[in-house]
C-alpha cells in the first residue's frame, strides 16, 4: 500500500505541472500541448464512442497472429539451430543478414506483394518479432547443461527424445524471454506499419487525429 | 560382463597431445563391487564415461555381454559426480523419466519410481523439487532414477564427492545395502581411498597421467566394514603405498 502511493507520486507531479503550464497559465498554446482535462476527456470520449477500443483490438489481433507464425517459425527453427552445428552452419549467414534490416523497411515489400491489410500486418510482425525468438532460443539451447542431455542418453533417450523432453523444457526460460521482447516490437512494428499501410487500427486513428489537428492548426494561421 | 582391451584415450590440447589412459585392459565381473581409484587427472572419470559411451576410445574397444559399446544405452546407467537432476521435474518425475521414455503409463512408472523412492529414504519428498533437497539427497534421487530404469551395470563417478564427511559416509553404507540386494554391477569412481576400501570387492589402482593399471587389489573384508578396525586402515595402509610409489 505505502508502495503504491509512493510509486504514484512522480506522475501526480507530473500532471500538476502539466495543467501549470497550459490551463493556469497558458505558457504552453494549446495546439503545441493540449491541457490534461482536454486529454482526459477526448480519452473517454473515445472509450465512450468505441473507437479506440476497436482499434486496440484490431491491433492486438494483428500482433497476436503475428507473434504466432513468428514463434511457430523461430522457435523449432532455433531448437535446431541451438542443437545442431551443421544447422546453424546452414542458416547463419541469412539469419545474419535479415536480422538488421528494420522491420519497418519491409512495408514497401509487405504492401506490394500482399496488399494493405491484415496478411501484409503480420508479415511485418513476423519480421520483427522473429528474431528476438530465434536468438534468444538458440542461446538457450546452447547455455544447456551437458550433464542434463548425458544424462538423457544414459537413461536410453534417443536424439529426439532428449530434445522434446531434456532440449526444450530447458531452454524454456529463454524461449518466454525471446517471446517477451518479440511482443514489444511487434506491437511496436504493428503501430508503425499501421501509421502507412492501414485503415484500421491504432496507429491508423494516430495518423487520422493527426491530419484532424493539422487541419485545425492550419485553419488558425491561414 | 564388461570388457576393456588395450583401450587407449588421448586428448588433442592446443595442438599438443596429451596421453590421458595408457592400455587399458580390464574385465568387470557380473555381481561385483569394482572400484577405480586414482588420483586427480589420472583418466578415471574419462575411463568410466568410455564404458557408458559418452566417449569414445581411441584405440582399443570396449565391449559389454558381446557388443561394442559404441553409444550409451540403459543397460549401463550412470550417477553423475555433479547434480544432474532435471530441475523442472519434480523427485517422482525425475525418477520416472527413463520409464516414461519407454512409454510406460503413469500409473505403473509412479508405482515403480516410488519403490525405488523409498529404497533410497526418500518417499515423502516424492512431490519436491530438486532445488528444495539437499546434496545428498539429490544424489539419492540420481541413484533411484538410475536403478528404477533396471541397468545391467551402475556406472558412478564420484556421487558422493560434493558432500560433506557424514552425509557421504551414510550413503556409503546405504549404496552397500543397495547393492546386496538388487544384486547390480556396480563400477564406482574415487580418489578417496578410505572410499573404495570401504565399498570394493576390488579395487584397481591408476596411476598418475599418463593413467595405467598399477594394481588390482581385491578387498576381501566383512561387511559391514569396520573403518577403525585395524584390518581396514591395513588395507588402507596398502593402497596408499601403492599410489605413492
Amino acid at each position: 500500500m505505502k508502495k503504491t502511493i509512493y510509486s504514484l507520486v512522480l506522475p501526480i507531479l507530473i500532471i500538476f505541472v502539466w495543467a501549470i503550464l497550459t490551463t493556469f497559465t497558458g505558457y504552453i498554446p494549446e495546439y503545441i500541448l493540449p491541457s490534461p482535462n482536454e486529454v482526459f476527456q477526448s480519452f473517454f470520449e473515445l472509450i465512450y464512442n468505441g473507437i479506440l477500443l476497436e482499434a486496440t483490438l484490431y491491433t492486438l489481433t494483428q500482433v497476436f497472429f503475428g507473434l504466432i507464425v513468428s514463434a511457430a517459425v523461430a522457435i523449432p527453427l532455433g531448437i535446431l539451430m541451438g542443437w545442431s552445428a551443421k544447422v546453424e552452419g546452414l542458416l547463419k549467414l541469412i539469419v545474419g543478414i535479415l536480422r538488421p534490416i528494420p522491420p519497418i523497411a519491409w512495408i514497401p515489400f509487405a504492401i506490394l506483394w500482399l496488399g494493405i491489410g491484415l496478411t501484409s500486418s503480420i508479415f511485418i510482425i513476423f519480421l520483427g518479432s522473429v528474431f528476438p525468438i530465434l536468438i534468444n532460443t538458440i542461446d538457450g539451447v546452447k547455455r544447456i547443461d551437458p550433464v542434463l542431455t548425458e544424462v538423457a542418453y544414459t537413461l536410453g533417450a534417443t536424439e529426439f527424445q532428449t530434445i522434446r523432453k531434456v532440449v526444450m523444457p530447458a531452454a524454456l526460460p529463454s524461449i518466454i524471454t525471446g517471446l517477451k521482447i518479440g511482443v514489444g516490437i511487434g506491437l511496436m512494428c504493428t503501430v508503425a506499419a499501421e501509421m502507412i499501410g492501414s485503415n484500421n487500427g491504432l496507429g491508423y486513428i494516430i495518423v487520422k487525429y493527426e491530419t484532424f489537428l493539422t487541419n485545425e492548426v492550419n485553419n488558425q494561421y491561414s | 560382463m564388461i570388457t576393456l582391451k588395450n583401450v587407449f584415450k588421448t586428448f588433442d590440447h592446443n595442438g599438443k597431445t596429451l596421453e590421458i589412459l595408457n592400455d587399458i585392459n580390464l574385465k568387470v565381473i557380473d555381481g561385483e563391487f569394482l572400484c577405480i581409484l586414482g588420483p586427480s587427472g589420472c583418466g578415471k572419470t574419462t575411463l568410466l564415461r568410455m564404458m557408458a559411451g559418452l566417449d569414445m576410445p581411441t584405440s582399443g574397444e570396449i565391449i559389454e555381454g558381446d557388443k561394442v559399446v559404441r553409444k550409451p544405452t540403459r543397460s549401463r546407467g550412470f550417477v553423475f559426480q555433479q547434480y544432474s537432476l532435471f530441475p523442472w521435474l519434480n523427485v517422482v518425475d525425475n525418477v520416472s523419466f527413463g520409464l516414461e521414455l519407454r512409454g510406460i503409463d503413469r500409473e505403473e512408472r509412479y508405482r515403480k519410481s516410488r519403490e525405488y523412492l523409498k529404497m533410497v529414504g526418500l518417499l515423502p519428498f516424492q512431490h519436491s523439487y530438486p532445488q528444495e533437497l539437499s546434496g545428498g539427497m539429490k544424489q539419492r534421487v540420481a541413484i533411484a532414477r538410475c536403478l528404477v530404469n533396471k541397468p545391467n551395470i551402475l556406472l558412478m563417478d564420484e556421487p558422493f564427492s560434493a558432500l560433506d564427511v557424514q552425509t557421504r559416509e551414510k550413503l556409503q553404507v546405504e549404496l552397500v545395502k543397495i547393492w546386496e540386494n538388487e544384486k547390480k554391477t556396480i563400477v564406482f569412481v574415487t580418489h578417496s581411498v578410505d572410499e573404495a576400501v570401504f565399498l570394493a570387492d576390488r579395487i584397481v589402482v591408476l596411476s598418475k597421467s599418463p593413467g595405467l593399471i598399477i594394481e588390482n587389489v581385491p578387498i576381501k573384508l566383512k561387511r559391514v566394514r569396520d573403518r577403525n578396525s585395524y584390518e581396514f586402515l591395513d588395507v588402507k595402509k596398502d593402497i596408499i603405498q601403492l599410489l605413492n610409489d
